[in-house]
């Protein structure tokens, strides 16, 4: 009996969600959104409807989440007839109850969500197309960077609007690199340069890169370097998994190699090769850009950032984004996709206050204003933004990445040869992407 | 008394101190990791990651504590207080029901009892965070969802209290409730007379328990509380630090804060768990 | 509680239990028929929405491919429960090696958790100075949470900056043994973690049933001349029984469920070695939302803990009734 309630409530949600996206195009006039400045009680010039009250989640803990929270505050009081409250999740946890939550009508109204979540999300019906809010926002390719812009399509249709990307960035301690000789302010770019530095390094007695066994960070740097050999993933349709190939595996036994050759220990734990790198344990760590605020907390580290150098035959760097996504309902209500687009953009065009957080902006115009190179540490990643490899937009991806991170797991703690710790992850990838493609359909 | 006695007095004394040594040697091993505990969540941010790490704080900081207890943008006491709510609630409901149910289990005779009981322990079979979708399903159903009743129900139908008292039902001597019965009394009296009464050991114990399991779990009521306000204390501590980076003194404040109110209950609840004594002179 | 529980019983809409087990119960303490139902009554409603009906729903689940939200949720028969058994399917591999870890751990931490509580039970049932002391101190780091403890232990077991490879390089032992990343000290780190986190637990069990055993009993033993082990054997264990067999069983039941420890603290490594099965039926059926799958393995895992336990009540059996 539930059973049959729940499958009808579904079938009466995903209506409702086609009329909700269909229903954006109602809303209109967005197109004149550059001079929405914070002239207080304007707010009504977006969305002129009855005050709606629009609930949005996000997995912004911790500092983001005070920042964003200030920005939805600024928000509010800019815009008397929309009322937006926020509720925050750990991320895991986040992506775990959403679905349930949509389906029992707790959902909210926007959710802010990772690029290489949105096309699970989208081929389950969680979220609606937004195609109509970039149209009427007169929001194109250009007005982002094209890397970010086309991770939010999936199937053709787009379900994701960009708020900001977040890459891997190159983190080097000046007081040992001092140390052992190396001029603070060069780090090294090249894969030749590189090596040096770790090999002056270990002469001073200093482990220079501590390679991580885990998703964070070594998985990450990984990731990064198998595209820096020019290999992918997974081929062009996300059909079959392709990080066995010969440079995949190159680049695997470079990294793994520096575990044998003495430039890392051993065995580095779950943020070790991070707090080690803090106390000036090591020189180099290959983390995400987040951590430039939180360096900034410990005024007694010398350090310094910088795009990952280019190890391989091109640049590359790892990869992922926030993006604004609309949640469909169980009742549909015009009003609030209004209320919810007007949101999306004004938070678009607010994200300098965003990149303060520690992520670069994905509009491009914020990304080029002058306020944003005021920024020295975000904005010198900036860059990477050309050749940042995202995640591929296909559905079910999140446990073929984790078949991904462990075969690098296996590599990194000696347990399976590069090789063969790759060969064996591609084939249960292949399973499972063969297994995804049976249910979410293609 | 009449059975010669070896031990003398230095033996006494010997044994003594053996006793202690093996206690306090014990107690360092449960001890020091939760005095590291404590010691991280007096430091800095900064302090905590310190490699190689200090044994004392220094400076001694408020600023795990502060975090928590001063923090506006989440309303801390508030999840403490649904948290208190909910656990008294919960381990209520479980002595009622579970007492209940244990005795008739134990100690009376009836068509299907061994099917019932049979059927009750096989569900502890089935891991309980495998059946958190169907249990959504469920309390959906029963629009519970965001409610008190959705942290405080479900888990009363664990089977393990009605396990647990049934086995100490069990071991319940026969003649008190001949006695009992010889004096005129039905089963309800024997119930509450002379069952619970005796049973205050297990009762106690059971009621920390389950107080304990409510108050930490974690995965259900992420799953099925959705308004801030609504959230318990484990959930909605996970919320205080950053998404990327540990944040030790937190961590460890918000823990010594939310084990204090339980490890007071456990010394408070303890002196009905000991109680052995008192009771020998019913057995006869 | 007595009022609380009145009413809880008659809610099952019969006459008030008490006034009708009066009136049929002039003689000698027989009560109704319907009583031992009654006492039921309050439990069973509890357990039968949200004991049985999950279970249910599970193996109705369990025959599905089912998500909360996908357009299709077909049926497709057994082809959950052939994907766990034949070795071609994408998660053959990872599911057995799940069940392996968990048996591992099962078959290594149960015996240490059934006999040190005991130990530290029958040490904190004496009567000495400080035993509350002692008591809260052994109980206490039960009362944090999984998430507390595994990270707490993760950080005090790192390789290579954690502070009990410090005490041993400090005592000369050596100091780069990989706790958490390479076996078999990951299962040594899961097991002791186990042990020092929820001996407490067990204990106070222990500790309530040893209140059950009457001191008259020891006296005579001791009358008798028997040893401390002597007492232990004839008096102790077999007073204990019942609860011993409450003990094995749901422990049993809780390491088969480890899945927070092994999460937090080794996170599977190395490479997927500690992965449990709990572990992976919540990242199938929550994080990959193939719930179906999901319950699939839950009932297939439930039938192995089963034969387990019901292995373990045999051996109890003949002593109980």
């Amino acid at each position: 009996m539930i059973q049959n309630d729940m499958s009808r409530r579904r079938l009466l949600g995903l209506g409702l969600g086609l009329g909700a996206a269909a229903s954006l195009t109602l809303a209109g006039c967005g197109s004149d959104d550059s001079s929405s400045g914070p002239a207080a009680g304007n707010g009504g010039k977006e969305y002129t409807g009855p005050k709606v009250d629009l609930k949005l989640w996000n997995g912004f803990t911790g500092g983001d989440g005070d920042i964003f929270k200030a920005l939805v505050n600024q928000f509010n009081t800019e815009h008397k007839n929309i009322a937006v409250s926020v509720a925050t999740y750990q991320w895991e946890d986040y992506y775990n109850k959403l679905p349930g939550a949509a389906s029992s009508g707790n959902g909210p109204d926007i959710a802010v969500m990772h690029m290489d979540q949105l096309a699970t999300f989208a081929a389950r019906g969680v979220i609606t197309e937004l195609d109509d809010v970039a149209k009427n926002l007169e929001l194109a390719e250009g007005d982002f960077a094209p890397t970010v812009w086309k991770g939010g399509i999936y199937n053709n249709k787009r379900y994701g609007i960009p708020l900001d990307m977040h890459p891997l960035g190159f983190y080097y301690n000046k007081a040992v690199m001092q140390k052992a000789g190396l001029d603070p302010n060069k780090p090294p770019t090249t894969k030749d340069d590189y090596v040096a530095a770790l090999v002056e390094l270990k002469k001073a007695g200093v482990q220079g890169f501590w390679v991580s066994p885990f998703q964070f960070t070594g998985g990450m740097t990984f990731y990064s370097l198998l595209n820096q050999w020019g290999a992918t993933l997974f081929d062009a349709d996300v059909a079959k998994a392709t990080f066995n190939s010969d440079p995949a595996v190159e680049a695997c036994t470079w990294l793994v190699d520096m575990i044998k050759q003495g430039y890392s220990p051993a065995n580095v734990g779950q943020d070790a090769d991070y707090l080690a790198f803090k106390s000036g344990k090591n020189a180099f760590t290959w983390n995400g850009i987040w951590q430039i605020n939180d360096l900034k907390k410990s005024p007694e580290v010398q350090w310094g950032v910088a795009p990952l150098p280019q190890i391989g035959s091109k640049p590359a760097a790892w990869a992922n984004s926030h993006n604004f996504t609309i949640v469909k309902q169980r009742a549909n209500d015009a009003n609030k996709v209004s209320g919810a687009k007007v949101f999306i953009n004004w938070l678009s065009e607010h994200s300098l206050d965003w990149a303060k957080g520690g992520q670069v902006p994905a509009r491009k115009a914020v990304r080029e204003g002058a306020e944003f190179k005021a920024l020295p540490e975000i904005s010198s990643l900036a860059p990477e933004l050309e050749y940042a490899a995202f995640p591929p937009a296909a559905p079910g991806l999140g446990e073929v990445m984790t078949t991904f991170y462990n075969s690098f797991n296996e590599a990194a703690l000696g347990k399976k040869s590069p090789k063969q710790a790759l060969d064996d992850g591609v084939a249960k990838a292949n399973k499972q992407l063969e297994d995804n493609r049976k249910k979410y359909g293609s | 008394m009449t059975t010669p006695t070896r031990t003398t007095r230095g033996s006494a004394t010997a044994s003594r101190v053996v006793l202690y040594a093996t206690l306090v040697a014990l107690a360092l091993i449960f001890l020091v990791p939760l005095l590291w505990m404590v010691i991280t969540s007096l430091k800095t941010y900064t302090g905590a990651q310190q490699i190689p790490p200090s044994w004392l704080p220094n400076p001694i900081a408020g600023y795990g504590y502060e975090q928590i207890l001063n923090n506006s943008a989440n309303p801390v006491l508030r999840w403490f207080f649904n948290s208190m709510l909910a656990a008294t609630l919960h381990s209520l409901l479980v002595l009622v029901t579970a007492s209940m149910a244990a005795y008739a289990l134990a100690r009376l005779k009836f068509r299907g009892r061994g099917v019932s009981f049979a059927l009750i322990v096989g569900t502890l079979f089935i891991p309980p965070t495998s059946l958190i979708i169907p249990n959504f399903l469920i309390v959906d159903q029963l629009n519970w969802i965001d409610t008190l009743a959705v942290v405080v129900v479900p888990g009363a139908a664990s089977a393990f209290g009605v396990f647990f008292l049934r086995q100490f039902f069990l071991s319940l001597p026969n003649e008190l409730e001949e006695a009992a019965t010889l004096d005129g009394a039905n089963q309800w009296q024997i119930f509450f007379r002379v069952v619970l009464p005796l049973s205050k050991p297990a009762l106690a114990t059971l009621a920390v328990l389950s107080f304990l399991t409510n108050w930490n779990d974690f995965l259900w009521p992420i799953f099925v509380l959705f308004s801030p306000e609504k959230l318990t204390l484990p959930p909605g501590l996970g919320l205080l630090q950053g998404s990327y980076v540990t944040d030790y003194p937190v961590i460890m404040a918000g823990a010594v804060l939310a084990s204090l109110p339980v490890l007071i209950l456990f010394v408070l609840a303890q002196r009905h768990i000991i109680q052995g004594v008192s009771r020998s002179g019913l057995k006869g | 509680m007595a009022d609380v529980i009145e009413v809880g019983a008659a809610r099952g809409d019969a006459p008030p239990p008490a006034a009708k087990a009066r009136r049929r119960g002039a003689s000698a303490g027989r009560t109704g028929r319907a009583t031992p139902y009654l006492f039921l009554a309050p439990y069973l409603v509890l357990f039968g929405v949200f004991g049985l009906l999950p279970i249910i729903l599970g193996l109705w689940l369990s025959v599905h491919q089912w998500d909360f939200q996908l357009p299709n949720r077909p049926f497709i028969g057994l082809d959950n429960y052939k994907d766990l058994f034949s070795s071609d399917s994408a998660i053959y591999g990872d599911w057995w090696e799940s069940v392996r870890a968990t048996a591992i751990f099962t078959v290594l931490s149960v015996p240490l958790l059934v006999v040190v509580p005991l130990g530290l039970a029958l040490l904190l049932n004496r009567s000495f100075p400080g035993r509350t002391f002692f008591r809260a101190i052994y109980f206490a780091p039960y009362v944090l949470g999984v998430a507390v403890i595994g990270l707490l232990w993760r950080f005090l077991l790192d390789a290579n900056l954690g502070l009990v490879n410090r005490l041993a390089g400090a005592v000369g032992l050596p100091a780069d043994t990989p706790w958490v990343t390479a076996m078999p000290w990951a299962w040594i780190s899961l097991v002791g973690v186990t042990v020092w986190w929820t001996s407490g637990f067990n204990a106070v069990i222990y500790l309530a049933g040893l209140q059950d055993i009457s001191p008259e009993l020891y006296e005579a033993a001791r009358m008798d001349g028997a040893s401390a082990w002597q007492r232990f054997r004839n008096v102790t264990l077999p007073g204990l029984r019942p609860v011993l067999l409450f003990v094995i069983t749901t422990t049993v039941l809780a390491s088969a469920n480890m899945f927070g420890q092994s999460f937090l603290i080794t996170q599977g490594t190395p490479g997927t070695e500690t992965r449990t099965v709990v572990w992976f039926i919540v990242e199938e059926g929550l994080r990959d939302n193939d719930a179906g799958r999901a319950a699939a393995m839950s009932i297939v895992f439930a039938l192995m803990l089963a034969v387990v336990s019901i292995a373990n009540f045999r051996l109890f059996r003949y002593k109980e009734d």
